[in-house]
């Protein structure tokens, strides 16, 4: 087999070593990794604690949305109920539902990535801690305040989705919407920041010998996943910022009078709005195929398979967002083609459900509550998909669309796909959290409560839907049909329910945190990595990995790992540290130190959400203060990041010796650029698509181009900076006496290309372009804020850099600090030469 | 690289495939245009993907071949059934 980075495989065969471990080594890891106390619980950044907090956070928000879809059933229980008046009840659907999904589904899931993937891929902690710390706080801090403005009567009314023009300031001109709008446009970035942890995590810090095709199921789906985020988010994210725009400084973006479409928020929103269906049943379905394959006791039937259909999920969802619009009248042919696409995409969920049933039944199954669970997955979620696909017939859409119907369609997939997988989940997962497992006995009852509950709440929706109530109705008439299967459905609700509270109970009974070992262990007896003992440090050794269930195919395992016969069995620098290894292969490469507990993190979230809080209530003035302090946080945070230690190489377990600081491609920072660059490209071409699509709209009130002159100055001077940054990274090759000219050349640069966005921005003006007049002016309006965004942040960059060659926090001859501000300055100045290369000579007068 | 080539360019066609469906359907609506740019469009994806297997099958030295090009195979195997299957509608 050839090797991936030249490392020889056969240096695996020294372990497992073999003589005794020096004293003092695990007292010393122990010290780098202790637990927190008092205040440090909110300092803390690994994994294990940052993990819990995250689930927590995510279930608490679950059972908030649950309590809103409780009352909202009391007040459908009977025709014309007074429990809640019209605002409010739109409220409530519109909170229920987007609670639900972001800010219990994605997060949850997002949180058992953290809290599992180090242990499942056996590194020390994700490759950015700070970063999932980050994520963390601005969630909660965000989400909760989001949440509240239910309390005072101010929360967005307008549906999960938002359409406009409801929610433009003609129909919601109150301050509602904008906190839907700004409070998810800020929790997407929490989730953004995840995605690009979870992407270089699962990709760089697997234990050394798990190769692609030995990789949990679970980590697969999770790369997948935070790949979609990264693709997906960003048009949402554009979406609102644009929505926002015409709320706020009413640019016509959305507004047909003035060469704007409703329908482009339609299209942004739900290419978005598909892949985050996908989103969020591919990570529980490789939850369930790792439990599928414990309780069966066997491997998973079709492995490769089932890879392949979590990739081929990722790729089609894509290609299928227009059905939610086949009732806006799109041209047949596309309606076509859209059916046709939604329809091949049940074929991949297909595979994935034939491969867990093909799993329990070549398998010896326990039946017990978490094998209960899954088995309620496959039936609910199975139901769920056969309504899709009924769904996905264009003429019965037309029927069923926006009644009650497709609100038993979407639970029926969402509660299959993601809540009940989660239950089982916490079954399976509890015990490595916790010094108690779960109990059976209860577990039982809270399975039959919510199995029965489920069925009764949403089986009768299929009916009220096709007797033709919609949805979104927050009351109906008498006479209709209506009565009875509205009341059987707030029954089960509440059987539901009882079964949720049964679980808490549980919970509350018999979970006891213990992140830093002690906990319950493998009583379930699965075969994977996050099952070897482990403390605050993660597991003591690192082991080779040279099967999908490693416990099961070497009983020693766990022993040995303990003992520290393995890689890393201490701390050979004195910090905290884990080894990054190479994508496919998982062969060695460096030791990356991380960073420890912080506070900037913390408080970098507190102030991003004051920023985001405090424009939504329109204190403008306020609202700077903290978006200023966010950025010295965030700034004070990188300033301890990229220190190389004294020794340049060390030996990670057997005489085997890897670098302790690299620069250039492979470098997990480098990842993670890329990874960021890719979000702010797919912001650009989204932005891109909505000039395209407002063109084809009309151009009634469009006006020609600036002249060639200022093109050519634009592209001139972004190629200047383009080489400048390049010129910068070359001369710190130099060595020593060309560090100053590196960060010069690098301010210089930044400067460049903030000039540049300056004279694309006047251009414009002295051409008499008017943000207001129309979609054209409006769409050009946020390609130059998003290029005055990103040459403010290159701006940022030089100066951070120039700060630290002041203080000499500058390796030679290669350097992080150089080298990721380089190539983020080239990227800016890419788009700022493609932009308005797009804008000019599109449709084109020059 | 060519280890992701092999895994995912099976799929990627399809991705490529059905974004250009896409597009000829938003620009020349339901016209016999676009039924035909749709129908020659869906031939050649479909002619790239029976390319990309061929390929595929001369692929020994990249890394991990073992498990990633059968891998690989049956995911452009998926995808030239998908463009065939999406393509039916410039039919009718
Ligand atoms: C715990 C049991 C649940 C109950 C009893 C419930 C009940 C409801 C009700 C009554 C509505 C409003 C229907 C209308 O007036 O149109 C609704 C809408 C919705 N629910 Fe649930 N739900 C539950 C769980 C979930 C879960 C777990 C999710 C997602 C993960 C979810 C996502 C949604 C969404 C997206 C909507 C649409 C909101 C909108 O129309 O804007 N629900 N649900
Ligand atoms: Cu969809």
């Amino acid at each position: 087999m050839t090797s991936e980075t030249g490392f020889d495989p056969k240096l695996y065969d020294r372990f497992p070593t073999s003589g005794a471990r020096p004293r003092g080594e695990l007292e010393e890891l122990e010290r780098i990794w202790c637990a927190p106390k008092g205040w440090q619980y909110l300092t803390v950044v690994n994994n294990n604690y940052v993990g819990i907090y995250y689930v927590g956070a995510a279930f608490l928000f679950f059972l908030l949305a649950g309590i809103l879809a409780l009352v909202m059933r009391v007040q459908l229980a009977a025709p014309l109920m007074g429990v809640l008046p019209q605002e409010t009840y739109n409220q409530f659907f519109t909170m229920h539902g987007t609670v639900m999904m972001f800010l219990f589904a994605v997060p949850m899931v997002e949180a058992l990535g953290i809290m599992l993937l180090p242990q499942m891929l056996s590194a020390r902690d994700l490759p950015f801690p700070r970063l999932s710390a980050y994520a963390f706080w601005a969630y909660l801090v965000g989400g909760l305040a989001f949440f509240s403005s239910l309390f005072v009567g101010l929360a967005p009314n307008g549906g999960w989705f938002m359409y406009p023009p409801l929610t433009s300031t003609a129909y919601s001109p109150g301050i509602n919407t904008d906190f839907w709008l700004l409070g998810i446009g800020f929790i997407e970035i929490s989730a953004i920041a995840g995605a690009i942890e979870i992407v270089v995590g699962v990709l760089r810090t697997r234990a050394p010998g798990m190769t692609l095709d030995k990789m949990p199921i679970f980590a697969w789906a999770m790369l997948v996943f935070a790949i979609m985020i990264i693709i997906a988010f960003p048009a949402v994210i554009l979406g609102t910022l644009l929505l926002e725009f015409e709320r706020a400084f009413n640019w016509p973006f959305f507004d047909p009078t003035r060469g704007g479409d409703p329908l482009l928020w339609q299209h942004l929103f739900w290419f978005f709005g598909h892949p985050e269906v996908y989103i969020i049943f591919l990570p529980a379905a490789g939850l369930v195929s790792m439990m599928v394959a414990m309780v069966a006791r066997t491997d998973l039937v079709g492995y490769r398979l089932v890879v392949l259909a979590l990739l081929a999920t990722g790729f089609i969802s894509f290609g299928v967002w227009a059905h939610h619009m086949f009732t806006t009248g799109m041209p047949t042919l596309s309606v076509g083609f859209f059916s046709a696409a939604s329809m091949a995409v049940s074929v991949p969920a297909g595979i994935q459900v034939f491969a867990w049933i093909a799993t329990l039944a070549v398998g010896k199954v326990r039946y017990n509550t978490l094998a209960l669970f899954i088995i309620g997955t496959l039936i609910i979620f199975t139901m769920g998909g056969l309504t899709g696909v009924m769904v996905a017939l264009v003429p019965f859409d037309w029927q069923a669309h926006d009644s009650y119907f497709i609100v038993a369609h979407l639970h029926y997939v969402l509660i299959g796909g993601m809540v009940f997988p989660m239950f089982a989940a916490f079954y399976h997962w509890a015990p490595m959290v916790s010094r108690r497992a779960l109990s059976e006995r209860l577990g039982k009852w809270v399975f039959g409560l919510m199995f029965a509950g489920m069925h009764i709440a949403f089986l009768p929706m299929h009916l009220t839907g096709m007797m033709g109530m919609p949805r979104r109705v927050y009351t109906y008439l008498p006479d209709r049909g209506w009565d009875l299967p509205n009341l059987i459905s707030t029954v089960g609700a509440f059987v539901l329910a009882a079964g949720i509270a049964l679980f808490v109970i549980d919970l509350i009974r018999n979970v006891r945190l213990a992140p830093g070992g002690g906990n319950a262990g493998n009583i379930y007896g699965a075969g994977t990595l996050e099952w070897l003992p482990t403390e605050l440090y993660s597991t003591r050794s690192i082991p080779v990995v040279k099967s999908r269930q490693p416990l099961w195919d070497d009983p020693d395992l766990s022993k040995d790992v303990e003992e520290g016969r393995y890689f890393l069995p201490g701390s050979v620098t004195g910090n905290r540290e884990t080894i990054v290894t190479s994508p496919l292969m998982a062969e060695p490469q460096y030791l990356q130190i991380m960073p420890g507990p912080s506070v900037w993190p913390l408080l970098s979230a507190v102030f991003t959400a004051g920023f985001f809080l405090l424009l939504t209530v329109q204190a403008y003035g306020a609202g700077l203060v903290s978006g200023v302090l966010a950025i010295l946080a965030v700034l004070r945070w990188m300033w301890e990041t990229d220190r190389p230690v004294k020794q340049p190489f060390v030996d990670i377990g057997a005489g085997i010796n890897v670098p302790t600081y690299v620069t250039g491609t492979s470098t997990h920072g480098w990842w993670a650029m890329v990874v960021l660059m890719i979000v702010i490209g797919m912001i650009f071409l989204m932005t891109v698509f909505s000039y395209l699509y407002l063109y084809g709209r009309s151009t009634r009130f469009w006006i020609d181009p600036p002249d060639a002159v200022s093109l050519a100055l634009i592209v001139g001077g972004a190629a200047l900076s383009a080489l400048l940054a390049a010129g910068s990274r070359r001369a710190l090759l130099k060595g020593d006496g060309r560090k100053r000219l590196a960060i010069w050349l690098l301010i210089l640069a930044s400067i460049v290309i903030s000039a540049v966005t300056f004279i694309d921005y006047r251009s414009w003006l002295a051409a008499g372009l008017d943000p207001e007049a129309s979609g054209q002016g409006a769409v050009i309006h946020a390609f130059i804020g998003l290029q005055a965004c990103l040459s403010g942040i290159a701006l940022l960059m030089a100066a951070f850099v120039a700060a630290r060659g002041a203080r000499n926090f500058i390796p030679v001859p290669r350097s992080n600090v150089i080298d990721l501000p380089a190539i983020f300055i080239i990227f800016t100045a890419a788009l700022g030469a493609a932009g308005p290369g797009l804008v000019r000579l599109f449709p084109g007068t020059l | 690289m060519r280890s992701w080539i092999i895994l995912l360019g099976g799929l990627a066609l399809w991705a490529v495939h059905f974004f250009g469906l896409y597009f000829t359907g938003s620009i020349f609506l339901s016209s016999g245009t676009a039924r035909s740019i749709a129908g020659l469009f869906t031939l050649a994806c479909a002619a790239a993907t029976l390319l990309l297997m061929a390929w595929i099958n001369r692929q020994s030295e990249a890394v991990l071949a073992g498990w990633v090009s059968p891998a690989g195979r049956a995911g452009a195997v998926l995808a030239l059934i998908a463009i065939i299957w999406q393509g039916l509608p410039v039919l009718f």
